[in-house]
């Protein structure tokens, strides 16, 4: 009796510790998730209550978040940076996080207000700086004139003075509020063509010009390669950067811009905790955040998360940490309004103009503001979904009838009911096939008649068909436009197939000449391009066509017997920025070509060329009379594929061009994932545009089928 | 002219002797059939001379002229292929008119060329098909028709009877016999019917492992075989062949007179063949085959005299004509 009640009570012990798991979610690694760690471990010790830690990919962190909250299968707390905290209140995400922020920095209490309501817990904050080779530069430059003049010293011999991402707007913003611009001005309105706003891009021209001091086109990875590798002294970077640098490194705040004598002021980005809409232990979930932000979480994490956190209270020697708090000082907070978004695509779109030599200081201004107007257009007006409706209705009714009518008549009926086990056995793919296929395309296809806006949704009937089939908002010829883009993608699948379809043959017409050994090596090797995911060709070849580093420009500067890499900026016009995209699907394509032909050629008989060679014809009459019309029918299902495939391929475009230059090398694929995702989500244009890309391909499938019938080809 | 000639002829794959040293000489407008059993290469011998395979070492002349190293279409010949190798996605008449095509006459010219060759196979009523929609005896002569058209210098069959049926193939030996007389062009017909030898050939060259074993008129072959192989090979039924201790003898079953003469044998299977019957017989203790006239009264194990007519003599180790 002893044994079970002591029993009942072990799992009775047990039950409420396992029951009040506070579940958190968050994107730190390594030092920071080993603080996040001890910090939960030091509250439970203290509580008696457990910490569920989750760590979740930074890409896929914001989306999860917006998919599991609003289905219940979110957690009580959530780490994240508050940038995104005007979409999350706006989504009904998060519910404001009780607590008392006295002791922590006035700066980052800020960022965790929206409209008013104070929403969260800030832990840390962090903000990029100049970070620089203590070895080779004594003292950091404190104005920009003195940045420029060291920068100079070490540009040469394939050196730069200076490395960072210019053509990114949270980069570039320590210089655009140096010269006294912002994103929203004090009236609350977006000027990205003031004076302030041009003179900031005149400075950026200054250091990325053919004089500049700074790489074109540099990743991360790049920076990191040209620093470890002495290239490079000084970078502009967050405490992000420090992970990969072999060589000691120290750092200093934004200099002073000598032009106007304000201080470089870069964007504060505020690590805090949320509570998300939902959560199952609100009480303890509020007791571990105060924690987490209080004294002891914020030791733990200034300690062994060598984080610069938001504890006013707490110091540190740590250098980092002092140029951190020392920037943090004129830091401006990152705007958490969901419009920044367009703001930065605008920004964006003007810099890698500029940087990339194809515009002025005052075109990039100018052109900003009119793209961010484009971008943050209201959506269209609503209208009465009753005819809609009305419509589908009607159309429904006589989907039925016309399935209905067969049954009609009894013999029809009888031969359905004889055949009522056949129904049951098709029926587990053909309900995948409606769950897989249709129920997801008539989503989409209903998604096509509402219109996106900040968390809103407005049905608009066929508004966004017509904005997009009669460019309301620009003209045709312009890269956003929808026949634009619809001509880029025809040009690039007509080329891209022309290419595959004569390289592939006429690979596996040369691997059955009799004097070619080894065949089925080459077969092998020629198979890999199509075997690799091309989602790594795709990056490989990128990085090929880089303007400075890559290989293609380095091996057509030794063809061409310079002494130097070819300056060819493969993104930066539309020809060889469409070329680059089709070197590269060309290379993924032709494989599938060559071992179609392959099989074809196996069933004709070689007889049959035997025959026509004493006849008298030569190797391309054989090759255009006998060869090609017996090949054809098997390539004709290859080419129709391969178009369909070609006319959809969003992965080459998106990462290799990515669209370069301005959006013209797009296709309708991708540029409906530039409006879902890039363009102030607008969800219901993109989906309207991918029920064109539907309407598109179907029509040339049924031609393509009648045509193959007729042996058009 | 289209004489053929070959001296010395020899064709190998890799190590591999297919052809070994064959000497022909033929005349202008002879039909020649290549022939003998499967594996002996008179199928390569007929690819060497049109050209598509290389030979090794030796001439081949066509018109007096070598053609070793001439590239097939220069040649001059027209092959008709054992499965006919039709163009499946052309109609009979583009199929017929190819070559012409190829040459890039006139279409006038080629359809005068195809209508003339139509009529001379019986083809006119079907020009227009496919050959996916002709009968096998109808792809035959598309395929004769396709070489007529061409006015070769030499005409090449490759067991163009082979996949006939047998009432198709007798009617069909006949029309060759009679288109040959009508173009007058030197053809060479392989086969390893020695019947359609016999039948059609105005010289038969019989090969056996590559090495050829008597070329002549079918009579002299039937007649004087050059040695046991080609004896045996010429005549149906096959010539018997009684072996002595200094000589092999041949006695063809149709040479033999049963009922009178020295020799004796035994009665083991009797054939009736309606007109005819063919006795298996023991002579010696050697297998004898005797063609008799029915009706022929006489049971298994009965013994019967022959008296051989006509005796051929070889040698038993080379097998060669004494």
């Amino acid at each position: 009796m002893r044994r079970f009640l002591a029993a009942l009570l072990a799992v009775g012990a047990a039950l409420p510790a396992y029951a009040e798991d506070v579940v958190v979610w968050h994107a730190w690694r390594e030092s920071e998730e080993a603080a996040l760690q001890q910090a939960a471990d030091a509250w439970t010790a203290k509580t008696g209550d457990t910490v569920s830690l989750v760590a979740i990919p930074f890409g896929a962190f914001s989306s999860k978040l917006e998919t599991a909250i609003p289905r219940g299968n979110g957690p009580d707390l959530f780490i994240a940076a508050h940038d995104n905290l005007g979409k999350w209140t706006a989504m009904d995400l998060i519910t404001p996080l009780q607590g008392s922020v006295e002791g922590q920095r006035p700066a980052t209490v800020d960022a965790v207000t929206w409209d008013g309501t104070r929403w969260g817990l800030p832990l840390a904050y962090k903000s990029v700086l100049l970070l620089y080779d203590p070895t080779r530069i004594a003292k950091p430059p404190a104005t920009t004139d003195e940045l420029l003049a060291v920068a100079r010293e070490y540009t040469r011999d394939g050196g730069f003075g200076l490395a960072y991402q210019a053509a990114e707007p949270y980069f570039h913003a320590g210089w655009m509020h140096g010269f006294g611009g912002a994103a929203y001005g004090a009236d609350g309105k977006v000027h990205l063509d003031s004076a302030d706003q041009e003179a900031a891009y005149a400075f950026v021209q200054e250091l990325t010009g053919p004089d500049g001091v700074v790489p074109a086109q540099p990743t991360a990875e790049l920076m990191t390669r040209l620093y470890n590798d002495g290239l490079t002294p000084m970078v502009i970077s967050g405490p992000w950067f420090l992970g990969g640098v072999e060589r000691p490194i120290a750092a200093a705040p934004l200099p002073i811009v000598s032009a106007t004598g304000l201080p470089a002021r870069p964007y504060l980005g505020v690590d805090a905790v949320f509570m998300a809409n939902g959560a199952k232990h609100p009480t303890p979930a509020t007791s571990f955040a105060a924690f987490l932000a209080g004294p002891e979480g914020a030791e733990l994490r200034q300690n062994v998360g060598r984080q610069a956190v938001s504890w006013a209270a707490l110091r540190s020697d740590d250098p980092l940490l002092v140029a951190l708090a020392e920037q943090a000082k004129t830091a401006v907070p990152m705007p958490a309004d969901p419009d920044i978004a367009n703001v930065f695509e605008a920004q964006a779109r003007s810099l890698r103009r500029l940087t990339r030599g194809a515009s002025t200081p005052a075109l990039s201004a100018s052109s900003a503001q009119t793209y961010y107007t484009i971008l943050s257009k209201p959506p269209p007006p609503a209208t009465s979904p009753v005819p809609y409706v009305v419509l589908m209705v009607i159309a429904l009714l006589g989907l039925l009838g016309w399935n209905v009518q067969p049954l009609l008549d009894p013999n029809e009926r009888a031969r359905v009911w004889a055949h009522r086990w056949d129904y049951l056995w098709i029926a587990p793919a053909g309900v995948a096939m409606a769950l897989l296929v249709v129920v997801p395309f008539l989503t989409g296809a209903t998604v096509a008649f509402f219109a996106h806006h900040g968390g809103e949704w407005t049905f608009v009937g066929f508004r966004n068909f017509t904005d997009i089939l009669f460019s309301r908002d620009w003209p045709i010829t312009s890269p956003m436009s929808f026949w634009y883009t619809l001509v880029v993608t025809l040009l690039w699948t007509v080329t891209n197939l022309t290419l595959h379809v004569s390289i592939g043959v006429a690979l596996a017409l040369l691997l059955r000449e009799p004097w070619v050994r080894l065949t089925g090596v080459w077969r092998a090797l020629l198979i890999v391009p199509w075997a690799v995911p091309n989602y790594i060709t795709a990056l490989i070849w990128k990085g090929m066509f880089h303007a400075q580093y890559g290989a293609i420009n380095a091996l057509l500067g030794l063809a061409a017997g310079s002494d130097g890499p070819a300056k060819i900026d493969w993104f930066g016009s539309f020809t060889s920025s469409f070329l680059a995209n089709l070197s590269t699907n060309t290379w993924l394509g032709f494989p599938f070509m060559m071992v179609v032909t392959l099989g074809a050629l196996q069933s004709i008989p070689r007889e049959l060329e035997e025959a026509a060679k004493v006849d008298g014809a030569g190797y391309f009459f054989r090759l255009r009379h006998i060869i090609w019309p017996l090949l054809r029918p098997a390539l004709m299902p290859a080419i129709i594929l391969g178009s369909v495939w070609t006319f959809n391929m969003f992965n080459v475009i998106y990462l290799v061009s990515a669209g370069e230059p301005d959006g013209s090398t797009e296709i309708l694929i991708s540029e409906a994932y530039r409006w879902a995702f890039s363009r102030g989500n607008r969800y219901g244009y993109a989906a309207a545009y991918a029920v064109l890309i539907f309407g598109v391909l179907l029509m040339y499938s049924r031609t393509a089928n009648r045509l193959a019938g007729k042996k058009v080809l | 002219m289209s004489s053929l000639q070959m001296n010395a002829l020899y064709k190998s794959y890799g190590s591999v002797e297919v052809l070994k040293g064959v000497d022909l000489h033929s005349e202008s407008g002879e039909y020649l059939v290549l022939v003998g059993p499967s594996g002996c290469g008179k199928s390569t011998l007929l690819r060497c001379i049109a050209g598509l395979e290389s030979i090794t070492s030796g001439t081949l002349s066509i018109g007096g002229r070598v053609v070793n190293d001439v590239h097939p279409r220069d040649r001059d010949v027209a092959m008709v292929f054992q499965s006919y190798a039709l163009y499946p996605h052309m109609t009979v008449a583009e199929n017929m008119g190819f070559a012409l095509r190829v040459q890039k006459r006139p279409p006038a010219e080629i359809a005068a060329a195809v209508a003339k060759a139509a009529t001379l196979l019986d083809l006119e009523a079907l020009l227009d098909r496919l050959p996916g929609q002709l009968s096998g005896g109808q792809r035959q002569r598309v395929a004769m028709g396709r070489a007529i058209v061409r006015s070769p210098s030499v005409f090449l069959f490759d067991e163009p009877l082979s996949n006939l049926d047998a009432a198709l193939r007798h009617h069909m030996r006949v029309e060759l016999k009679r288109l040959h007389r009508r173009l007058g062009t030197t053809i060479v017909h392989v086969t390893h019917d020695q019947v359609e030898a016999l039948t059609l050939a105005d010289r038969i060259l019989v090969l056996n492992q590559g090495v050829v074993q008597q070329f002549g008129s079918p009579r002299e072959l039937f007649d004087f075989p050059a040695n046991t192989f080609v004896a045996q090979f010429i005549g149906s039924p096959s010539m018997n062949l009684l072996r002595r201790e200094d000589v092999t003898l041949g006695v063809r079953p149709t040479d033999v007179t049963v009922g009178e003469g020295d020799v004796q044998a035994t009665v083991d299977v009797i054939e009736s063949m309606g007109a005819e019957a063919l006795l298996h017989l023991l002579v010696d203790g050697q297998p004898f085959m005797a063609m008799v006239k029915e009706p022929f009264t006489a049971q298994v194990g009965d013994t019967l005299r022959l008296r051989f007519d006509v005796v051929h003599r070889f040698d038993p180790q080379t097998g060669e004509r004494r």
